[in-house]
């Protein structure tokens, strides 16, 4: 059960980490289709780190190096979404779909031709191992396995929270999603609080990547992307109806229902249901489509997501 | 500085389009403390002049002085700099935010961290709220408020700004009213108080009531300015168009005969608030006559066409045409009994903006044998009928039939939809706001189509926003207010001030069609 | 007017056609032009000669061989072309088919659970994959006008489930290998269930070349013919250009959206029935994320200027180029270099409005002026601001 407890926590910190992400996003005006990619080219900065930093340096200036790395990445990652949806108004679905296919590639070609050099081509896969560095994120509180990423998602939740609705950024920002000429008529700069949207929910994806990856397993296969997870935190965002509170609950309810496909092998009831892992696999995704198929019609979305900014048009 | 006495000045400005002269030589002065009204026809310039003003464009010739200096304005923020203000036709208000949110955005007082300081900012804009008589309830969530307090909160904006120059762009097209007078009364405390305001507007009675002087626009040229206490409504208006009278449309009396379209107690809801937009409305129209609804806009005249047409589905009452029932009958079913509709927004409803030229001539009609044979279009015929009424219409446009329809001028966009509704050769034609945005050649035309369409022994239901319209097209007159049908009038016996006086819900009569 | 004096010139940029093959062109060599840089950057002694194997994809083997490589590249290409047919059908309607790869799943189930357990002929099969993926198709048209949820989240919602359901149930036994992930191959299990060759097999010299071949070209007409000459397919447009003018026209849009999505869905799981059916591949029940073919479409159909005849083009230039990925120095690189050049490209075809846009604005602008010209134009210059 504290295994449970243990996997529902680090799965609900992921989605609502890359919730917060989406939320942020959308909030400016842009929908953000490449969370999926966003979280793989972070967790790819992320597992670097954790490889090529050596365990000497210590658990803090380790977890502070790695969570760097996954933030600059993601934000990197973001940035093609930013340029294209903004500054040339391309279709957002389009580009964000293009971000998804192109970070599954672009991690793999790089890991790969990574592994390639490093092992004079003996290691052709797309993995990469960090068992040591991962040590330093977990510390054991009895049987609960307690992670320091944990904390890292509560207090990027507090920080959206305020951020978003008690500061000037947070207004500005949110009336770029809701009204951009309105904005633009007050002497708001759209563009620029519409970066500023992209690049927030770069650095939460690429954070809520490394979170997923180094969850469960001491070693990542990059081309095998982060299993939907994007996807499914942008289910989480549009139930937890664009609001960080509401967010973190949903993703407490998602995280639950993935994490028993993790654990149900240790819960005798379930496992006497004698189900197919893939069941408890998709588990996830039905639930979020039958919740998003009662609450969609009331759920209301920043107004002006998805529509580029035209000055022009007034 | 001060020796001048004008807070703002715009001399000889020039603004030229690709193949027009939106603003040809206008000079605008604007003195501190006064009302000075900016009047005009749509497409009189305007909004152009507005914008240039605004830093939106930047007008070829011509210079800007404030205080007697002359000064740039590249964008919005330098107007805002130089205390600009301007409440827009359209509110440029975020729907979700609150009335106090809505009027700090983008002057937020902060602390240092970040955080907006919202005690500070409410004790402000209720400050400015009991000083000016500007009634709000700062918590209130715009979506949720009034249209007159939504205003007022365009206008707290400004003022918390500390905006001297207060630019009102059409302020009451959308106001009831009561509302209306409550602005001007309004827009005289700012003006006593020493703001300085531009009033934009081509209702002369307004005008005459609250503005100092006026200048005058016409096809993008400067007619003069005025002294309002000085001058009268005739001169405005001869000013305004150009002419002496009032363009009179020439038609036979009406020769009205069977019941083609009969209301009985139609309720229709309301997309915008949760009471019904339409309540309980019935009349008649016969075949040969021109019956107007008249009416603020708001008050419901869009529902009932929506109801009419089967846009919207009825909330209780029935529907005749011709004698059927089509209450709960289908668009297409009430198209095809004789139903045709020239839609308020031509580019919402009216037209498939990226098709080309004649596939929206047959947007009525593509299913019929003559366009459709076994599933397939038939190109050939679809050529021939747009050209036919290409030409019988004169709709123009760059490539004739297969011109995008996004690319013509609205005029022809909606010489094009009259062409396919009056075409189908319709029992009842509905016609909202045909003439809007429109320019007298356009107008005159489209009016005398509709008359030509009662002629010929067709049913119309005309929705108009515009007396003098309402006046000179219809035979029968019935006003709406707040979704009741309040008076019926025939336009020889009644006056322009008996209509006001029921649009704005003075006075009311039973009315049975 | 003298509409008859311009230049060949300017007639040729005005065309859309011309102008959607110039933006298509660029966007291809960009991508070539910045996987060259990646693999430059990788290793730049082997780049040249890799770049020109993806480039070259089967014209790099002896002559003998090259009929069966290019077979293959085209057996490849049907699946994709499909699953672009299904992404511009459902986008000339105003929706964005990211469901395709999860049709695309659902139909491969469906298709290989009747070939392989329930021992059908092939027509049967094929049939059945496509109502697999039309059912697929519709729950997401339905779910949208029904319940209003987007359906770019319901598609992505029903790609992974599509996913783990397919994988669950090919790998029950007598449909799995007993000793790997894939399903039993078809020659073994039920050759009936294997497409007719019509000769293409001989020609090819390539076995798996056949009937899905010529069908995928005939259904990619076919797809142009009822968008473009159809009544129904006038009303599909319409309702996607501007459903208020649609719905005031009297056209039933929510009917048009479950409809089209239906016919999306089918078109993409058809894709998977032609591919899986050739018995060129089996499904690998191992897989863990949602197969890229249903992704590509969207390239392919961009690329191809939302146009099904262009699709045909670009679906074989992105297969060309993704089988090409093969080719490139193992030794430094891996064959994944060629799906980053793909979704490259679908990352500039984004742009591709965008200069489009300019260009046609700028012709527009042209246009207005000379109509503005006009003295007698009534109307112009009639709009308020």
């Amino acid at each position: 059960m504290i295994l449970l407890l243990q996997y529902t926590l680090i799965f609900a910190s992921v989605l609502m980490l890359v919730a917060l992400g989406g939320c942020f996003s959308e909030h400016s005006g842009v929908i953000n289709i490449g969370l999926e990619g966003i979280m793989l080219i972070g967790a790819l900065g992320g597992a670097l780190a954790m490889k090529f930093i050596p365990t000497s340096v210590g658990a803090p200036v380790m977890i502070l190096c790695v969570i760097l790395a996954a933030a600059l990445f993601g934000m990197l990652a973001s940035l093609f979404l930013a340029v294209a949806a903004i500054t040339f108004k391309a279709d957002q679905t389009i580009t964000g779909t293009a971000i998804n296919m192109l970070a599954v590639a672009g991690a793999t070609v790089a890991v790969k031709a990574m592994n390639t050099a490093a092992s004079g081509g003996s290691d052709v896969s797309s993995e990469i191992a960090y068992t040591a560095a991962r040590e330093f994120f977990t510390v054991r509180i009895g049987s609960f396995q307690f992670n320091w990423f944990m904390l890292v998602g509560l207090i990027c939740l507090l920080v959206s929270y305020v951020c978003l609705y008690k500061t000037r950024f947070g207004l500005r920002l949110m009336a770029c999603g809701e009204h951009p000429q309105a904005a633009d008529s007050v002497g708001i700069n759209v563009a620029k609080m519409r970066y500023a949207g992209v690049l927030i929910s770069g650095l939460l994806g690429g954070l809520g990547g490394i979170v997923y990856i180094t969850a469960g397993t001491n070693a990542w296969k990059f081309e095998n992307g982060v299993a939907g997870f994007g996807f499914l935190a942008l289910a989480v965002m549009i139930f937890g109806a664009w609001h960080p509170v509401k967010i973190a609950l949903a993703a407490l309810l998602f995280g639950f229902f993935r994490a028993l496909g993790n654990v149900y092998t240790g819960i005798p009831f379930m496992a006497a249901l004698k189900l197919n892992s893939t069941v408890y696999n998709m588990l996830p995704y039905i639930i979020s489509l039958i919740v998003l198929a009662f609450t969609s019609k009331k759920s209301r979305a920043p107004k002006a997501e998805g529509i580029p900014y035209d000055k022009s048009q007034r | 500085m001060d020796n001048t006495p004008y807070a703002i000045e715009m001399l000889n400005i020039t603004k030229r389009f690709p193949g027009i002269i939106a603003n040809d030589n206008v000079t605008l002065r604007l003195r501190r403390g006064e009302i000075h009204a900016l009047l005009g026809e749509n497409g009189a310039g305007k909004s152009t002049l507005m914008s240039v003003l605004f830093g939106l464009y930047k007008p070829e010739e011509g210079v800007i002085k404030k205080d007697g200096k002359e000064v740039q304005i590249r964008d919005p923020n330098d107007a805002n700099d130089l205390g600009i203000g301007m409440v827009h036709q359209h509110f440029k208000l975020v729907e979700c935010f609150t009335v106090l949110d809505n009027i700090i955005l983008g002057v937020e007082p902060t602390d240092k961290a970040g955080f907006i300081r919202k005690e500070e900012a409410r004790k402000k804009v209720m400050e400015l709220s009991e000083r000016y008589g500007l009634k709000v309830d700062p918590d209130a969530v715009i979506e949720d408020i009034s249209v007159g307090m939504q205003q007022r909160t365009e206008i707290l904006k400004m003022l918390y700004r500390d905006n001297e120059i207060l630019i009102f762009d059409e302020p009451t097209a959308v106001l009831t009213p009561q509302e209306i007078e409550e602005l001007l009364k309004i827009m005289k405390n700012l003006a006593a108080e020493g703001k300085s305001i531009l009033f934009i507007s081509h209702k002369l009675n307004e005008i005459m009531s609250v503005a100092d002087r006026c200048s005058i626009l016409r096809k993008g040229k400067y007619i003069g300015t005025v002294d309002i206490a000085k001058t009268d409504k005739a001169e405005l208006s001869r000013m305004m168009v150009g002419r002496d009278v009032e363009f009179v449309v020439h038609k036979e009396p009406a020769k009205p005969g069977d019941t083609v379209l009969e209301v009985s107690d139609m309720t229709v809801a309301s997309k915008v608030h949760k009471n019904n937009a339409v309540k309980n409305v019935s009349f008649k129209v016969r075949s040969g006559e021109i019956v107007c609804i008249a009416g603020i806009d708001g008050n419901g005249q869009s529902e009932l066409v929506y109801g009419i047409s089967g846009l919207e589905p009825l909330v209780g009452g029935s529907l005749k045409l011709c004698g059927k029932d089509i209450t709960r009958a289908p668009i297409r079913r009430r198209s095809t009994a004789g139903m045709s509709h020239i839609p308020e927004d031509r580019h919402k409803h009216g037209l498939v903006l990226d098709y080309t030229l004649e596939d929206n001539i047959v947007l009525q009609r593509y299913f019929e044998p003559e366009f459709t044979k076994m599933g397939f279009l038939r190109r050939k015929n679809i050529r021939a009928y747009a050209e036919r009424l290409i030409g019988q219409y004169d709709v123009r446009s760059g490539q004739g039939p297969v011109t995008v329809a996004r690319s013509m001028s609205g005029g022809n966009q909606q010489k094009a939809i009259i062409a396919r509704e009056i075409d189908k050769d319709p029992r009842l034609l509905i016609a909202v706001q045909p003439t809007r945005g429109l320019d007298v050649g356009a107008i005159e035309y489209i009016h005398s189509q509709i008359v030509a369409q009662r002629d010929a022994g067709k049913a119309v239901l005309l929705v108009s926003l515009e007396l003098d319209e309402v006046m000179n097209v219809s035979d029968r007159i019935l006003v709406m207010y707040e979704g009741e049908i309040v008076g019926e009038f025939d336009p020889k016996k009644t006056t322009v001030e008996e209509l006001g006086l029921y649009m704005a819900g003075a006075r009311r009569m039973e009315v049975r069609g | 007017m003298k509409e008859n004096k311009r230049s060949l010139g300017r007639r040729l940029i005005e065309n859309d056609g011309v102008q959607t093959l110039l933006a298509s062109l660029l966007c291809v060599l960009g991508g070539l032009l910045i996987g060259f840089i990646v693999l430059l950057v990788i290793e730049p002694s082997a780049a040249w000669g890799s770049i020109t194997a993806v480039v070259k994809n089967f014209f790099r083997y002896p002559a003998s061989l090259r009929g069966k490589y290019l077979g293959q590249t085209i057996v490849r290409t049907v699946p994709l072309l499909m699953c672009a047919l299904s992404v511009l059908f459902a986008y000339k309607v105003g929706m964005f088919n990211i469901g395709a790869a999860g049709q695309y799943v659902i139909g491969a189930c469906a298709t290989l659970y009747c070939a392989i357990a329930l021992k059908l002929p092939w027509i049967v099969c094929l049939l059945a994959g496509a109502a697999a993926g039309a059912l697929l198709g519709a729950v997401s048209g339905v779910l949208k006008t029904l319940c209003n949820v987007n359906v770019v989240i319901s598609g992505i919602m029903l790609n992974w489930i599509s996913l783990y359901f397919t994988n669950n149930l090919l790998s029950r036994g007598g449909i799995k290998r007993p000793t790997g992930p894939e399903t039993i191959q078809l020659i073994n299990a039920n050759p009936d269930a294997l497409l007719p060759t019509l000769g293409l097999d001989k020609l090819f010299g390539e076995k798996s070349a056949g009937i899905a071949i010529p069908l995928a070209l005939v259904i990619a007409v076919l797809v142009w013919v009822v968008l473009n000459k159809t009544k129904f397919g006038y009303e599909l447009r319409a309702t996607g250009n501007n459903p208020n003018a649609a719905k005031y026209a009297g056209m039933r849009e929510n009917r048009n959206i479950i409809l089209t999505m239906a016919i999306a869905g089918g078109l993409a799981g058809l894709g998977a029935s032609l591919f899986f059916l050739t018995g060129l591949v089996d499904w690998e029940t191992s897989i863990s994320s949602v197969p890229d073919m249903g992704f590509n479409g969207i390239a392919v159909a961009f690329l191809g200027g939302l146009s099904p005849l262009g699709s045909i083009l670009s679906a074989f230039f992105i297969q060309h180029i993704t089988s090409g990925g093969g080719g490139v120095d193992l030794r430094f690189y891996s064959s994944q270099i060629s799906s980053l050049i793909s979704s490259l490209i679908i990352f500039l075809c984004a742009f591709v409005g965008f200069f489009k846009l300019a260009i046609q604005n700028r012709i527009r602008k042209g246009d207005e002026k000379r109509a503005a010209d006009k003295p007698a134009d009534t109307g112009k210059g009639g709009e308020s601001q």
